[in-house]
């Protein structure tokens, strides 16, 4: 059963065709082409497709297309760009919370999450806000660390 | 997945109809975190999908006049856990909301699906039937109210007949001098209960049990109650003594299987554990209840009961 699906991703909206039994991420990689957006366990446990609906942090491979009917959705592309990188973004470099790279769009995800609730959260809130995310790389510290030091230059930039 | 007819309901009546007029087998949706991989694994093929997510009045928390409140089905764990008056009457139902999953599943499951996913462990199901909720189903027929321990017959099955689906769940306010809480057995994070467990205690003037409950879940075919509790405690103080015979109890209704989380003999060792932190920690919350809020309180029903609960 084909859908005629509106939404708007990262800002820009979109008129696709979709399947009734098409995901939200796969709308994403495939018809959008926006890759940022990972195909991880593909069953809600890893975070790595993590993105916002409607500014609400959510797993899109638990998610059909046609549920995202007349919502925003953001990816980590709409997040910022190499040449004007978010606050986040700017923190994770800096702070080389980053090893292979592959769960970083689905923290940045939740990390803006986070941090549009709690201006200055504390590291179990920070622990609590990406406990949806697995990282097989870091161990977690540095990614704590720059979203910490994210929510210090968002402040700072008023 | 194999593909289905995905149709938006705008009304519960249209949702019952579309049910009704289904060829084949048909599922609810609400919040898909469940239903999603039932789809995608699932040996059966499903013909249409109707989606809850279009009526208006399915996602509202609303306050009844005893105190209690009306939750919609489609009330998300993220919602729950937001909402001040759950979180000050009822925080065992907001402390196993809030370990549900995570974040992002959280923002998605709803207290309906929940229920209707009937999962021998499920962390919202468990306080619910602490709370003494009930559901109010809605189909074909009409409405009905059924107490939780009627809704689950067997995992991951519910009494639920073609056409019917849960509309809300109702929990009734709690007399002055309750508390309640909630434990888990668990990792920190995006885990299934190894078991879980709600109590709600309430308490006369001289600090004895005046009414009990016990929920317990992961250790047996559905989320089930120990009624045996009321005797157990009717009419003492919680003490070592009488949290001894919580823990019998708990341990005696248990019927665990072993699995990878856990071996049904620590599972049922758990259960005892879990049953007298519950109870204990319950308790506590209702002296200290009662400590805020005496006479006065006492002579009419109020939704008592402090932050309880530990996830």
């Amino acid at each position: 059963m084909k859908h005629a699906l509106e939404l708007t991703v990262n800002g820009t909206p979109h008129t696709v065709e979709v399947e009734s039994r098409t995901s939200l991420l796969t709308l994403l990689r495939e018809q959008l082409e926006l890759t940022g957006t990972k195909r991880g366990c593909e069953e809600g446990e890893c975070g790595g497709c993590s993105v916002l609906l409607d500014g609400a942090l959510v797993d899109s491979c638990l998610i059909f297309a046609v549920e995202a009917q007349g919502r925003a959705v953001t990816t980590v592309e709409g997040l910022g760009d190499p040449e004007h990188l978010s606050p986040l973004q700017q923190a994770f470099a800096e702070t080389g919370a980053s090893q292979c790279g592959f769960c970083i769009p689905g923290i940045l995800i939740a990390a803006t999450a986070l941090l549009e609730s709690h201006a200055d959260p504390d590291e179990e809130t920070i622990r609590q806000g990406i406990s949806g995310n697995l990282c097989r790389c870091t161990g977690y510290t540095r990614i704590v660390e720059a979203i910490r030091l994210a929510a210090q230059l968002r402040r700072s930039s008023g | 997945m194999r593909e289905f007819e995905y149709r938006v309901a705008t009304s519960v009546a249209e949702a019952v109809a579309l049910a009704g007029q289904s060829h084949g087998p048909y599922r609810f949706l609400a919040g898909g975190t469940d239903l999603f991989l039932a789809l995608e694994h699932g040996a059966r093929r499903i013909e249409r999908v109707i989606d809850l997510k279009g009526i208006p009045e399915m996602d509202r928390i609303a306050a009844l006049p005893d105190g209690g409140y009306e939750l919609g089905a489609l009330v998300r764990m993220t919602d729950i856990m937001a909402h001040p008056g759950l979180r000050a009457s009822f925080p065992a139902l907001v402390a196993g909301a809030a370990v549900v999953g995570g974040p992002p599943i959280r923002n998605r499951a709803t207290v309906g699906g929940n229920l209707c996913n009937a999962s021998p462990a499920a962390d919202a199901s468990t306080p619910l039937l602490g709370y003494r909720a009930k559901a109010m189903v809605v189909g074909g027929s009409g409405e009905r109210t059924i107490p939780l321990s009627a809704l689950w017959t067997s995992p991951r099955q519910t009494c639920l007949v073609p056409g019917e689906l849960v509309r809300a769940i109702r929990l009734p306010a709690l007399p002055a001098g309750s508390g309640a809480s909630f434990q888990r057995l668990t990792r920190s994070a995006m885990d299934i209960a190894g078991v879980n467990a709600a109590a709600v205690v309430t308490l006369d003037d001289q600090g004895r049990v005046a009414d009990a409950t016990l929920a317990l879940g992961a250790v047996a075919p559905t989320v089930i109650d120990v009624p045996e509790i009321d005797a157990a405690l009717h009419g003492r103080t919680v003490d070592q003594s009488t949290l001894r015979t919580v823990e019998e109890a708990a341990r005696a209704a248990a019927q665990p299987i072993d699995d990878v989380r856990a071996s049904a003999d620590y599972r049922r060792e758990m259960a005892g554990v879990l049953a007298r932190r519950a109870v204990q920690e319950a308790a506590e919350v209702a002296v200290a209840a009662q400590a805020a809020a005496p006479q006065a309180a006492r002579s009419a029903p109020s939704a008592a009961g402090q932050a309880g609960g530990t996830p």
